[in-house]
């Protein structure tokens, strides 16, 4: 190798490109650039694969005690229920997305990168959705494997599960998924901290999952507020599953209260990482 | 290329930047000097769109930074202080994700990254993780993401900043080299650094501008020169009595003689203080081996403008008045 800087003459500097300043690059290739990026430091990170062995070693031992149950009921149309219902996708929803998402941007904060980042032609909103989306990519691949297996079991068994209900019932885990990821962003913009960041996600996940489930059935009676009910049966994720995705159904209602919640938890990520400027 | 206009910015209550105004000619290496917290990160920060100002007026290729930021930052080259690299890539996937983000064209990457590592000095480490090679290498990868999308702009806060002499006089070299093709802003701490590779300096201190101009110009403006005298005497001290100079330096040689340096004060008597030191000399009879004046160095206009300014305002420091002198 020439080291030019020490030589000074065996590389000739290129001339400077712009004069003015057009913008480079398109929209599309700066978020396209950024989500590859963050997934391609989810891929490489230890803390993802130990997090994929975990989740599947339990999710094995789970399957082989489903399978004996299903070997005494042969319940084809409940098995997939069953089979997604399990401690290991509790894992999945609540414990996954802030481990994926507690480094995201508390990481940038503490080392300093957010400076660079912000300081190359890209928009804070641009920054915000690849993170987001890049840790629901990785989210969605932590989920196919699970997905393989029921399709192995199918044909290992020679028996055919309700393919419907099957999709629902992901559509269903990948949304709240895709809640949680927001939720998570943004407690990571809130904090230099990254325990902190994903503590504060797991208590929102645990409190979303439970809270109103114990509400709802303690206190349906005292609530007289009809927004309050409407607000508790809309926030309510575990019914959600129970009666409508695990089931095959679809409310368009469940979907659009998710994406606007993912949606409202990335807008706030914008504007607290827009606060830098109001400082 | 660049022009700032009384730029004020507060943090809270805090004033960091206190209205400055300084301009940037195309073409120009113009170095940034403060002491620490003085408000030169803050002001390459506003530079750099991360933080808007409080007030005035800030542009770059004749954009407004607030509302043109997008394009701004896609004409400079941003070498924070503090290197941040992602430590999780090597250093030439590094490159080659801030080139995209920065819109090099795809068919134009693999030329531009080996090009620019060349230039930084980094090739020999383009397979190393960022976050596994030494501070002045990633030093040097965070000037090379600076150069990598070949902006007319370049931004460096400290790039000199805790490296060994050969890494500073290396990336001395490369902004040598850069000269003529790309506007440099080269804030830094190391006065050598800046006295050999900037036709301009902007001093700041306490987030005032101090000075603006070429060294031989703010020296001339401070009315500052240095004044060396060798002389073999037990009172040297004598010989500068009463006159506008400032004693820096005394010390006793192996010979003898005794070496005092001393800033001239006021630069209009400086052939009156070269007479009468002379005559003083002469007149005791003392033998000597040196009278000369000669222009500061840039740590002296530096301490004038930061610390010598402070010590006077405060008045820890007595000038001498031109009553006593004479």
């Amino acid at each position: 190798m020439t080291d030019v800087a020490s030589s000074g003459e065996s590389v000739e500097a290129p001339e400077a490109e712009r004069t003015t300043a057009p913008l480079p690059g398109t929209r599309g290739s700066r978020v396209f650039a950024l989500i590859s990026k963050e997934f391609w430091s989810l891929l490489v990170s230890p803390v993802s694969w130990i997090l994929f062995a975990l989740l599947y070693l339990f999710r094995g031992f789970e399957v082989s005690d489903l399978l004996q149950r299903f070997a005494r009921a042969g319940d084809v149309d409940s098995f997939p229920t069953y089979y997604l219902l399990t401690a290991s996708t509790q894992w999945m929803v609540v414990m996954v997305p802030p481990i994926l998402t507690m480094r995201t941007l508390a990481e940038e904060k503490r080392s300093g990168s957010l400076e660079l980042l912000m300081t190359a032609p890209v928009r804070d909103w641009e920054v915000v959705f690849s993170k987001w989306f890049a840790t629901w990519l990785f989210y969605v691949a932590l989920w196919v494997p699970s997905f393989a297996i029921l399709l192995w079991l199918q044909a290992t068994l020679d028996v055919s599960f309700p393919i419907g209900q099957i999709a629902t019932s992901y559509l269903g885990l990948l949304l709240v998924g895709s809640m949680l990821l927001a939720v998570g962003v943004f407690t990571s913009s809130l904090t230099d901290n990254q325990l902190l960041a994903s503590l504060s996600s797991i208590l929102f996940a645990v409190g979303l999952l439970s809270v109103p489930g114990m509400l709802a059935g303690r206190g349906a009676a005292t609530i007289d507020s009809g927004f309050g009910r409407m607000f508790l049966e809309q926030a309510n994720v575990v019914a959600h599953w129970q009666y409508w995705f695990f089931r095959g159904l679809v409310d368009t209602g469940h979907v659009v209260f998710y994406v606007s919640a993912t949606a409202l938890f990335l807008f706030l990520t914008v504007r607290v990482v827009e606060s830098r400027k109001w400082r | 290329m660049i022009e700032i206009e009384d730029l004020v910015k507060d943090f809270g209550s805090f004033r960091a930047v206190d209205h400055v105004s300084f301009d940037v000619q195309p073409g120009e290496v113009v170095g940034f000097l403060g002491p620490n917290g003085a408000g030169k990160s803050t002001t390459l920060r506003v530079l750099t769109c991360y933080h808007p100002a409080t007030s005035g007026r800030v542009r770059v290729h004749g954009l407004d930074v607030l509302r043109s930021s997008l394009e701004v930052r896609a004409g400079l080259g941003y070498l924070p202080e503090n290197v941040p690299i992602w430590p999780d890539l090597r250093v030439e996937e590094y490159l080659r994700w801030r080139a995209r983000l920065k819109g090099v064209p795809r068919r134009e990457l693999k030329t531009r990254i080996a090009e620019t590592m060349e230039l930084a000095g980094v090739s020999e480490v383009r397979r190393k993780l960022v976050g596994h090679v030494s501070r002045g290498y990633r030093r040097r990868v965070g000037l090379a993401d600076a150069l990598i999308a070949r902006p007319p702009l370049l931004i460096l806060d400290e790039p000199t900043a805790g490296l060994d002499p050969n890494q500073r006089r290396k990336v001395r070299d490369l902004v040598r080299m850069l000269r003529g093709r790309h506007t440099i802003l080269f804030s830094s701490h190391i006065l050598s650094d800046v006295e050999d590779v900037c036709d301009r300096v902007v001093v700041i201190h306490r987030g005032k501008k101090r000075a603006d101009g070429t060294l031989q110009s703010i020296a001339h403006e401070l009315g500052v020169a240095e004044l060396r005298i060798v002389v073999r005497t037990d009172d040297a001290g004598a010989l500068v009595e009463g006159l506008p100079l400032r004693t820096s330096s005394l010390a006793p040689r192996a010979d003898g003689f005794v070496d005092l340096r001393a800033s001239l004060l006021e630069r209009d008597e400086q052939d009156r203080v070269v007479d009468v030191v002379s005559r003083r000399i002469r007149d005791a009879g003392i033998d000597f081996r040196e009278l000369h004046v000669f222009e500061p160095s840039l740590e002296e206009i530096f301490y004038r403008l930061t610390l010598g300014a402070d010590a006077l305002e405060t008045g820890t420091v007595e000038s001498p008045t031109e009553e006593e002198a004479a």
